[in-house]
C-alpha cells in the first residue's frame, strides 16, 4: 500500500512537473479589444510586439512585461525615431532588453514579426488597417491610445490588466503614492484650488491634453486646469494629447503654475531651446507672460513626461521638486 | 487569319481575321514588357527576411515539402504584394493615360487633376475624424472623395470643355487646396497619427494581403474592357474635339465617362496602396517612348509599364537595407525619374537633330 501511494506521488509529482508548465505556457483566455473585437490572449504574454513605441512599448516595458518586438527599432534594438523612448523615460536600452524592431517607419515587416515568433501584438486604435495581416501570425489587441477615454495611466492600468499584470501597476503606482506625498510636502504652497496649464510647442503652442503622464501627475498633486477662453467640449479641448493654441493667448495665459515643453519630434528640448521657439512664434512673451515674470514657469522634457507611464509621472514630479527646491 | 502587313507609315502590322489590327512593336514592346515584369517578380519573390531561394518557389508551385516560414513568406507576403503592386501601377498609369488624351496635356495626371487628392483627403479626415471607422469600408470614402472631385471639375469647368487647358488649371487649382488640406492635416495631428498619414502618403504596399488583392482585382478586371472600348474613343478624342465630333464621338458624353472611369481606377488605386505620385505622367510618357502607339495600344502598353515599375520599386524597397524606411512611391520615382529624364533627353536630341 505504501509503495502505491509513493507511485501515485511520484506520477503525481511528475505531472506537476511537466504538465503544469505547458498548461501555464499555453493558458489563454478571450478578451475584448477597443474596437470591440474578441479575441484568446495567452493569460501571461512571453513575447509581445508593440506597434507603437512610447503609448504602448513603454508602458508595458516599466510593467515588465516581455516585449521582443517594437516599431521604430533597428534589427538590433537601436532606436530610429528622433527619441528613443525606452532609454529616455526608463533609463534603460533596447538592445540589452533584447528588443528587436519590426520593420521601418511605414514598411513593417511582416516576415520579421513572424520571426520574432510573438505570441501577442498589441497595437493602437490606427493599427486597424494592419489587423488582418497581423493576425495570421499572433493575436492582435488592439488599444484606445488617444480616443476614447484615455487620460493619464489609464492606458497603463487597462494593459496592466489584459498582461495580467495588476500586481507590477499596483506597486509602481504605491511608490508613486509615496513619490506624490513626498513633493507635495516641498511645494511652497498647497496645491490644492491652485491651477496648472501645460503646453507642448510644435511650430505653434498647443494645450496639452489629458492622455499624459504629465497631466496625471500634475493633477494628483492636487491642481486643478485653468479654464481657458474659447474652450469647450466643440474643441475638442480636454481629451487627446494636444489641441492648438492662439499664440496671442499664450502670453495672457495666468495659471498658478505654468508648464511648457517643446516638441520631442523636433531638435532640443532643454530650457534653453524651449525659451528661443517661444521667441520665434510669440516675440516679446517674457514681457507679457505673469507666470514666467514672477516665476511661476516649468520648462519640462518632453519625451521624458509625456508617455502615459508612471515613469511619466515621475519625470513630472521630480522636475515639480527641482522648480520648488529654487523657490 | 493572320496577315502581316507594312502599313502606310512604314511599320510593320498584324492584321487578324476580325479586322483587328496591331502594330507588330507594339505587341513585341508588350511581350517585352511581360517577360520583364516576370522577371523582376521573380526576383522580388526571394526577396525578405525570410531566407528563400527559387528552389522554395520551384517546391511550393510542385506541392512539395516547404517550411511554414518559407510559405508564410512567398505566400502570405510577398506573392501578394507584387500582384497588389502591378495591378495598382496598371491603373494608376492606365488612368494618366486615358486622362493625358482627355485633357489632351501630356501632364496630365490623377495627381495633377486632384483625383488622387479628393480620394486621399476624404481617407484621411476619416482616419483623423473617426479613427475606429471600419477600414473595409475606406475605399468606399476614397471613392467618394474622388467623385467628388470629378463632379466639381465637371461643373467648374462645364460638361463641354473637358479637353484642353481649362480642365488642367481647374484642377491644379483643386489640387492645390487640397493639397493643403492635406499638410495641415499632418502638420497638426498628433505625431503617432502624423507619422501614420505621412507613411501612407509616401505609398505602401504593406496593406496588401489575398482578400485586398481580389477585391482589387475586380477593379484590374475591369479596366480591360475599359481600355477596349475607351481606347478607341480616345483615338478619335487625340485628334481634337472638333475633329472627333465630324467623327461621330458624342465628345459632351464620352469625356465625362472616360473622366468617370479613371476616378473610379484612380481612387481604388490611392486605397489600396496611397497615392503613387507621378507614375501617372511617368509611365505613358516611357511607354510611348519604347513604343509609340495610340489608342488601344498606348492603353496597354502604358499600363503594363505602370505595372511594372510598381513591382520594380517595391523590389527595391524590399532589396535594401531593412531598417531604412523607403516608401513605395519614393521607390518609384528612384526607379522611374532617371529613366523619364533619359527618355526626355533623347528625344529632346531627336527633335534637334530633325530641326
Amino acid at each position: 500500500m505504501r509503495n502505491l501511494i509513493l507511485m501515485f506521488a511520484f506520477f503525481a509529482g511528475l505531472q506537476m512537473a511537466l504538465v503544469d508548465p505547458l498548461a501555464a505556457q499555453t493558458a489563454s483566455h478571450t478578451v475584448r479589444d477597443d474596437t470591440g473585437r474578441d479575441l484568446v490572449i495567452p493569460d501571461h504574454a512571453k513575447r509581445i510586439i508593440a506597434l507603437q513605441e512610447p503609448m504602448l512599448a513603454v508602458p508595458m516595458l516599466e510593467l515588465g512585461a516581455k516585449v521582443v518586438g517594437s516599431y521604430g527599432r533597428a534589427t538590433d534594438g537601436s532606436g530610429l525615431l528622433a527619441v528613443d523612448f525606452i532609454a529616455t523615460v526608463l533609463d534603460q536600452d533596447g538592445r540589452t532588453l533584447g528588443l528587436s524592431g519590426v520593420g521601418p517607419l511605414g514598411n513593417i515587416d511582416l516576415e520579421r514579426i513572424r520571426a520574432l515568433k510573438p505570441d501577442l501584438i498589441i497595437g493602437g486604435e490606427t493599427d486597424g488597417d494592419k489587423v488582418d495581416m497581423l493576425s495570421q501570425i499572433a493575436p492582435v489587441y488592439l488599444h484606445n491610445v488617444r480616443s476614447g477615454d484615455v487620460a493619464g495611466f489609464t492606458t497603463q492600468r487597462r494593459l496592466a490588466s489584459v498582461l495580467g499584470a495588476d500586481q507590477a501597476f499596483d506597486a509602481l503606482h504605491a511608490d508613486y503614492q509615496t513619490k506624490l506625498d513626498t513633493v507635495r510636502d516641498q511645494l511652497p504652497f498647497d496645491p490644492v484650488g491652485k491651477t496648472y496649464l501645460a503646453v507642448v510647442i510644435y511650430d505653434q503652442i498647443n494645450i496639452v491634453g489629458h492622455m499624459s503622464g504629465v497631466i496625471q501627475a500634475i493633477e494628483d498633486l492636487g491642481f486643478t486646469r485653468a479654464d481657458l477662453e474659447g474652450d469647450g467640449e466643440a474643441t475638442g479641448y480636454g481629451r487627446g494629447f494636444a489641441v492648438p493654441l492662439s499664440s496671442e493667448l499664450f502670453a495672457r495665459l495666468n495659471p498658478d503654475l505654468l508648464f511648457v515643453m517643446n516638441s520631442y519630434a523636433g531638435g532640443k528640448r532643454d530650457e534653453d531651446a524651449i525659451r528661443a521657439k517661444l521667441d520665434a512664434i510669440v516675440p516679446g512673451w517674457e514681457r507679457f507672460s505673469k507666470p514666467e515674470r514672477e516665476g511661476r514657469i516649468l520648462f519640462l522634457d518632453s519625451a521624458k513626461v509625456t508617455t502615459p507611464t508612471i515613469a511619466s509621472a515621475r519625470h513630472t514630479l521630480d522636475a515639480i521638486a527641482q522648480w520648488a527646491a529654487q523657490n | 487569319m493572320i496577315k502581316v502587313t507594312t502599313g502606310l507609315h512604314g511599320h510593320s502590322i498584324l492584321r487578324l481575321a476580325n479586322g483587328l489590327e496591331i502594330r507588330v512593336h507594339n505587341l513585341v514592346t508588350v511581350m517585352v514588357l511581360l517577360c520583364l515584369g516576370i522577371l523582376v517578380g521573380g526576383a522580388s519573390i526571394m526577396m525578405g527576411t525570410t531566407n528563400t531561394g527559387m528552389g522554395d518557389l520551384i517546391a511550393l508551385i510542385g506541392g512539395t515539402g516547404v517550411s511554414d516560414d518559407a510559405v508564410f513568406a512567398i505566400m502570405d507576403v510577398r506573392l501578394p504584394r507584387i500582384l497588389l503592386g502591378f495591378m495598382a501601377g496598371w491603373c494608376v498609369a492606365l488612368t494618366g493615360a486615358m486622362l493625358q488624351s482627355l485633357a489632351q496635356n501630356p501632364l496630365a495626371d490623377p495627381g495633377l487633376l486632384g483625383l488622387s487628392q479628393g480620394s486621399m483627403v476624404m481617407i484621411m479626415l476619416m482616419l483623423v475624424l473617426f479613427p475606429a471607422f471600419p477600414i473595409i469600408f475606406m475605399p468606399l470614402a476614397g471613392f467618394a472623395g474622388g467623385i467628388v472631385i470629378a463632379v466639381l471639375l465637371l461643373v467648374l469647368v462645364g460638361r463641354h470643355h473637358t479637353g484642353g487647358l481649362g480642365i488642367v488649371l481647374m484642377g491644379i487649382a483643386i489640387e492645390t487646396t487640397l493639397s493643403s488640406v492635406t499638410s495641415i492635416l499632418v502638420l497638426y495631428t498628433p505625431a503617432e497619427m502624423s507619422y501614420a498619414l505621412s507613411s501612407w502618403l509616401a505609398g505602401s504596399l504593406f496593406r496588401s494581403d489575398w482578400p485586398t488583392v481580389f477585391g482589387f482585382a475586380i477593379w484590374f478586371a475591369a479596366s480591360i474592357p475599359a481600355i477596349l472600348i475607351i481606347g478607341r474613343k480616345l483615338r478619335s478624342l487625340d485628334l481634337g474635339d472638333h475633329m472627333a465630333m465630324a467623327l461621330g464621338e458624342p465628345v459632351h458624353w464620352t469625356k465625362p465617362l472616360i473622366l468617370f472611369v479613371s476616378v473610379l481606377l484612380s481612387a481604388a488605386a490611392t486605397t489600396a496602396v496611397g497615392p503613387l505620385v507621378f507614375l501617372g505622367v511617368m509611365a505613358p510618357h516611357l511607354a510611348g517612348f519604347v513604343s509609340p502607339a495610340k489608342g488601344r495600344a498606348r492603353l496597354f502598353l502604358s499600363a503594363m509599364m505602370g505595372g511594372v515599375l510598381v513591382i520594380g520599386a517595391d523590389s527595391l524597397t524590399r532589396g535594401i537595407s531593412s531598417d531604412v524606411a523607403l516608401p513605395t512611391g519614393l521607390a518609384i520615382m528612384i526607379v522611374g525619374a532617371p529613366l523619364f529624364i533619359i527618355s526626355l533627353r533623347i528625344r529632346a536630341l531627336r527633335q534637334s537633330k530633325m530641326i
